[in-house]
């Protein structure tokens, strides 16, 4: 049963390393080493790619998804791929240890008030979260919890895939696990999916005007 | 049972409580989702062309009401493999 959680690998400069960021560099080696390949041999594939993501964030957004698209996409591409690297054996997902789901939700929230302050600039932004003051603390729960939860889904999807295939593994061996094995690239597909759709629900959360400004918008003949 | 240490105790009771609480936990957000489903796909049947909206909504929502079976798996994985009480007696 040990072998679902990670186990330091190595020490760097006294540091434990988990193997689970070895294998984060593994992904990204795969990733870089594939974009660089068919960037060479037939770019339309990454054209493809791009595009498919553009659409999709541009729905999920309801506005051009370009600004957001190098974020965003990367987080789709590479939850993606941490997700399913777990089907190779020896290799555990990387979203499977609780800090890489962490480490990807607090970027998601620090980029959601990075796009929001860009947008309306800093004294608007901050007003836009306290429209009535009293609902201030409410929102400060919901921007921390919501990013818990962001987080926590990743991981105990993940996790839960795959301690369901080690304990089939243990029952029954090479067999029986491979279908519960497809059921988890799967999921894993649909949650990176998930965790995008979701950032992207946030970031455009937190890009909206609030209410009096956007009457004051279509008020003014110029906007 | 009088003579059960209390390590013990609290192994027996966390594996008890673990399977009881998975069991109650994962049929709130089943029974949920299945509602879920059940009225998205009679607004698909009503109108097929706002499938496309719904599909998109109706991930998320599932993602949305599957993470409290997710939230009871943690604390059971935490009660099983890093249960803070059984520190307290090994």
């Amino acid at each position: 049963m040990n072998d679902i959680f990670p186990e330091v690998a190595f020490r760097l400069l006294g540091i434990p390393v988990r193997n689970t960021v070895v294998n984060t560099w593994i992904v990204m080696a795969l990733l870089t080493g594939l974009a660089a390949l068919i960037g060479r041999r037939m770019p339309t594939g990454l054209e493809m790619l791009v595009d498919f993501l553009d659409d999709l964030l541009s729905e999920l957004l309801e506005r051009r998804a370009d600004p957001f698209l190098p974020l965003l996409g990367s987080l789709a591409i590479f939850i993606a791929s941490a997700n399913i690297i777990g089907v190779v054996p020896y290799l555990e997902p990387p979203t499977g240890d609780v800090n890489t789901p962490i480490a990807l939700a607090v970027i998601v929230f620090f980029s959601v008030h990075y796009y929001g302050i860009r947008e309306m600039g800093l004294f608007d932004y901050l007003r836009s979260l306290a429209s009535p003051v009293f609902l201030l603390p409410l929102e400060i729960i919901s921007q921390v919890s919501r990013t818990i939860s962001l987080a926590v889904r990743l991981f105990g999807n993940i996790l839960s895939a795959e301690i369901i295939v080690a304990v089939l593994f243990a029952l029954a061996p090479l067999f029986v696990p491979l279908p519960l094995q497809g059921f988890s690239i799967f999921t894993g597909l649909l949650q990176a999916y998930i965790f995008t759709a979701l950032a992207a629900v946030y970031i455009a959360a937190g890009l909206e005007q609030p209410f009096e400004t956007e009457q004051e918008n279509t008020d003014s003949p110029t906007n | 049972m009088a003579e059960m240490d209390p390590g013990t105790l609290i192994t027996i009771i966390t594996i008890v409580v673990s399977g009881i609480g998975m069991v109650l936990g994962a049929i709130a957000p089943a029974i949920a989702e299945g509602r879920a489903v059940e009225k998205a796909l009679e607004s698909i049947a009503r109108q097929p062309d706002s499938a496309g909206d719904l599909r998109t909504t109706l991930l998320i929502a599932m993602a949305l009401l599957e993470s409290t079976a997710i939230y009871v798996l943690l604390v059971i994985l935490i009660l099983l493999f890093a249960n803070p009480l059984l520190d307290r007696f090994f």
